[in-house]
Protein backbone atom coordinates (compact mmCIF):
# COMPACT_ATOMS: atom_id res chain seq x y z
CA UNK A 1 0.00 0.00 0.00
CA UNK A 2 1.25 3.27 -0.89
CA UNK A 3 2.37 5.68 2.29
CA UNK A 4 3.08 8.40 -0.34
CA UNK A 5 0.64 11.42 -1.80
CA UNK A 6 -1.98 9.58 -4.61
CA UNK A 7 -3.04 12.68 -5.70
CA UNK A 8 -1.86 16.36 -4.77
CA UNK A 9 -3.64 16.87 -1.34
CA UNK A 10 -3.91 20.77 -2.06
CA UNK A 11 -5.71 19.75 -5.60
CA UNK A 12 -9.41 20.22 -5.18
CA UNK A 13 -12.30 23.12 -4.08
CA UNK A 14 -10.73 26.04 -2.77
CA UNK A 15 -13.87 27.30 -1.00
CA UNK A 16 -14.04 23.47 0.55
CA UNK A 17 -10.63 23.23 1.55
CA UNK A 18 -10.70 26.64 3.40
CA UNK A 19 -13.83 25.91 4.86
CA UNK A 20 -12.20 21.97 6.52
CA UNK A 21 -9.27 24.80 7.60
CA UNK A 22 -11.89 27.28 9.57
CA UNK A 23 -13.62 23.98 10.83
CA UNK A 24 -10.25 22.40 12.61
CA UNK A 25 -8.79 26.29 13.44
CA UNK A 26 -12.32 26.56 15.74
CA UNK A 27 -12.04 23.08 17.29
CA UNK A 28 -8.81 23.55 18.38
CA UNK A 29 -9.54 26.71 19.77
CA UNK A 30 -12.08 25.18 22.34
CA UNK A 31 -10.41 25.32 25.73
CA UNK A 32 -12.23 22.26 27.54
CA UNK A 33 -9.67 19.84 27.42
CA UNK A 34 -6.17 20.58 28.08
CA UNK A 35 -3.53 21.38 25.34
CA UNK A 36 -1.54 18.29 26.12
CA UNK A 37 -4.11 15.53 25.86
CA UNK A 38 -5.88 17.82 23.34
CA UNK A 39 -2.23 17.49 20.99
CA UNK A 40 -2.15 13.55 21.81
CA UNK A 41 -5.38 13.45 20.85
CA UNK A 42 -4.48 14.89 17.91
CA UNK A 43 -1.06 13.48 17.02
CA UNK A 44 -3.05 10.23 17.46
CA UNK A 45 -5.70 11.18 14.86
CA UNK A 46 -2.94 12.19 12.64
CA UNK A 47 -1.13 9.33 12.67
CA UNK A 48 -4.87 7.01 12.11
CA UNK A 49 -5.19 9.21 9.14
CA UNK A 50 -1.45 8.97 7.92
CA UNK A 51 -1.68 12.68 7.99
CA UNK A 52 1.19 14.24 8.05
CA UNK A 53 0.06 17.91 8.59
CA UNK B 1 -34.46 17.11 8.53
CA UNK B 2 -31.23 18.53 7.90
CA UNK B 3 -32.05 21.70 10.30
CA UNK B 4 -32.68 19.76 12.73
CA UNK B 5 -29.21 17.99 13.08
CA UNK B 6 -28.32 21.38 12.81
CA UNK B 7 -30.23 22.13 15.72
CA UNK B 8 -29.12 19.25 17.84
CA UNK B 9 -25.19 20.04 17.36
CA UNK B 10 -26.34 23.89 17.94
CA UNK B 11 -27.57 22.60 21.20
CA UNK B 12 -25.06 20.50 22.26
CA UNK B 13 -22.05 22.72 20.93
CA UNK B 14 -24.18 25.99 23.61
CA UNK B 15 -21.82 29.20 23.42
CA UNK B 16 -19.43 27.81 20.93
CA UNK B 17 -21.29 29.25 17.97
CA UNK B 18 -18.43 29.34 15.68
CA UNK B 19 -17.67 25.43 15.98
CA UNK B 20 -21.39 25.13 15.04
CA UNK B 21 -21.03 27.67 11.86
CA UNK B 22 -18.06 26.04 10.63
CA UNK B 23 -19.66 22.55 10.73
CA UNK B 24 -22.52 23.77 8.93
CA UNK B 25 -20.90 25.80 6.37
CA UNK B 26 -18.34 22.46 5.08
CA UNK B 27 -21.18 20.06 5.97
CA UNK B 28 -22.97 22.89 3.12
CA UNK B 29 -20.23 22.57 0.81
CA UNK B 30 -19.52 18.50 0.81
CA UNK B 31 -22.57 18.46 -0.63
CA UNK B 32 -21.87 20.84 -3.52
CA UNK B 33 -18.78 19.99 -4.42
CA UNK B 34 -19.41 15.80 -4.85
CA UNK B 35 -22.58 14.52 -6.80
CA UNK B 36 -25.11 14.58 -3.82
CA UNK B 37 -26.50 11.16 -5.29
CA UNK B 38 -23.20 9.78 -4.90
CA UNK B 39 -22.23 11.29 -1.48
CA UNK B 40 -25.94 10.66 -0.21
CA UNK B 41 -25.72 6.98 -1.56
CA UNK B 42 -22.55 6.40 0.83
CA UNK B 43 -23.56 8.46 3.90
CA UNK B 44 -26.00 5.76 4.03
CA UNK B 45 -23.89 3.10 3.84
CA UNK B 46 -21.61 5.16 6.67
CA UNK B 47 -25.47 4.89 8.77
CA UNK B 48 -25.62 1.66 8.09
CA UNK B 49 -21.91 0.30 9.18
CA UNK B 50 -22.68 2.93 12.11
CA UNK B 51 -25.86 1.45 13.25
CA UNK B 52 -26.75 5.29 13.02
CA UNK B 53 -30.62 5.08 12.68
CA UNK B 54 -31.49 8.59 12.57
CA UNK B 55 -29.53 9.12 9.82
CA UNK B 56 -31.10 6.25 7.71
CA UNK B 57 -34.25 8.04 7.40
CA UNK B 58 -33.22 10.95 6.01
CA UNK B 59 -31.63 12.18 2.78
CA UNK B 60 -30.19 15.34 1.00
CA UNK B 61 -32.31 13.90 -2.08
CA UNK B 62 -34.50 11.16 -3.17
CA UNK B 63 -32.42 7.82 -3.43
CA UNK B 64 -34.25 5.13 -5.25
CA UNK B 65 -36.22 2.67 -2.69
CA UNK B 66 -34.97 -0.19 -4.36
CA UNK B 67 -31.17 0.64 -4.26
CA UNK B 68 -31.48 1.57 -0.53
CA UNK B 69 -32.75 -1.49 -0.04
CA UNK B 70 -29.86 -3.59 -1.48
CA UNK B 71 -27.53 -0.96 -0.70
CA UNK B 72 -25.71 -3.93 1.89
CA UNK B 73 -25.40 -5.87 -1.06
CA UNK B 74 -23.82 -2.94 -3.59
CA UNK B 75 -21.12 -5.01 -4.52
CA UNK B 76 -23.03 -8.14 -6.43
CA UNK B 77 -26.42 -5.84 -6.73
CA UNK B 78 -26.42 -5.10 -10.59
CA UNK B 79 -28.23 -2.11 -9.54
CA UNK B 80 -25.24 0.18 -9.09
CA UNK B 81 -22.66 1.57 -11.30
CA UNK B 82 -18.78 0.88 -10.99
CA UNK B 83 -18.46 4.65 -10.08
CA UNK B 84 -21.00 3.97 -7.05
CA UNK B 85 -19.07 0.69 -6.69
CA UNK B 86 -15.70 2.77 -6.33
CA UNK B 87 -17.06 4.72 -3.63
CA UNK B 88 -19.00 2.35 -1.85
CA UNK B 89 -15.92 0.22 -1.86
CA UNK B 90 -13.89 3.12 -0.52
CA UNK B 91 -16.90 4.47 1.93
CA UNK B 92 -16.71 0.82 3.78
CA UNK B 93 -12.58 0.86 4.13
CA UNK B 94 -12.25 4.60 5.27
CA UNK B 95 -15.50 3.38 7.58
CA UNK B 96 -13.23 0.35 9.07
CA UNK B 97 -9.88 1.04 8.89
CA UNK B 98 -9.42 4.51 7.24
CA UNK B 99 -4.98 3.76 7.57
CA UNK B 100 -5.32 0.82 5.40
CA UNK B 101 -7.43 1.86 2.60
CA UNK B 102 -6.14 -0.45 -0.63
CA UNK B 103 -3.94 1.40 -3.18
CA UNK B 104 -6.78 -0.26 -5.80
CA UNK B 105 -9.72 1.25 -3.56
CA UNK B 106 -8.53 4.38 -4.21
CA UNK B 107 -7.64 4.45 -7.47
CA UNK B 108 -10.63 3.11 -8.89
CA UNK B 109 -12.01 6.30 -7.02
CA UNK B 110 -9.57 8.03 -8.19
CA UNK B 111 -10.49 6.67 -11.89
CA UNK B 112 -13.97 7.68 -11.78
CA UNK B 113 -14.11 11.13 -10.32
CA UNK B 114 -10.56 12.61 -11.62
CA UNK B 115 -8.02 13.69 -8.77
CA UNK B 116 -9.61 16.58 -7.80
CA UNK B 117 -12.73 15.01 -7.51
CA UNK B 118 -10.77 12.06 -5.23
CA UNK B 119 -9.87 14.64 -3.19
CA UNK B 120 -13.32 16.18 -2.66
CA UNK B 121 -14.95 12.75 -2.34
CA UNK B 122 -12.43 11.68 0.56
CA UNK B 123 -12.76 15.05 2.29
CA UNK B 124 -16.81 14.95 2.12
CA UNK B 125 -16.89 11.66 3.15
CA UNK B 126 -14.64 12.28 6.07
CA UNK B 127 -17.19 15.25 7.16
CA UNK B 128 -20.24 13.17 6.75
CA UNK B 129 -18.42 10.55 8.39
CA UNK B 130 -17.26 12.50 11.53
CA UNK B 131 -20.83 14.20 11.71
CA UNK B 132 -22.27 10.75 11.77
CA UNK B 133 -19.74 9.72 14.93
CA UNK B 134 -20.29 13.01 16.70
CA UNK B 135 -24.27 12.50 16.97
CA UNK B 136 -23.59 8.98 17.40
CA UNK B 137 -21.48 9.72 20.70
CA UNK B 138 -23.01 12.66 22.13
CA UNK B 139 -26.93 11.60 21.76
CA UNK B 140 -25.36 8.53 23.85
CA UNK B 141 -23.82 10.72 26.59
CA UNK B 142 -27.45 12.41 27.00
CA UNK B 143 -28.89 9.71 26.85
CA UNK B 144 -26.46 8.20 29.60
CA UNK B 145 -26.74 11.71 31.56
CA UNK B 146 -30.69 12.37 31.28
CA UNK B 147 -31.36 8.22 33.02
Amino acid sequence: MTRSLRVPSSNFDNRFREALSLWQEEVVQLGLVDPVTTEMVRLRCAEHHDCHT
Amino acid sequence: MESSIDEFFRNVLGERTAVADQLENVHGLAWEVVDPALLALCRMRVAMLLDYQYELGISKIDLDAEKISSLSQWSSSSLFTERERSCLRFTEEFVVDVSSIPDSSAFAVRDHLGDEGFVNFVNALLVVEQRIRLQTVWEKIFQEVST
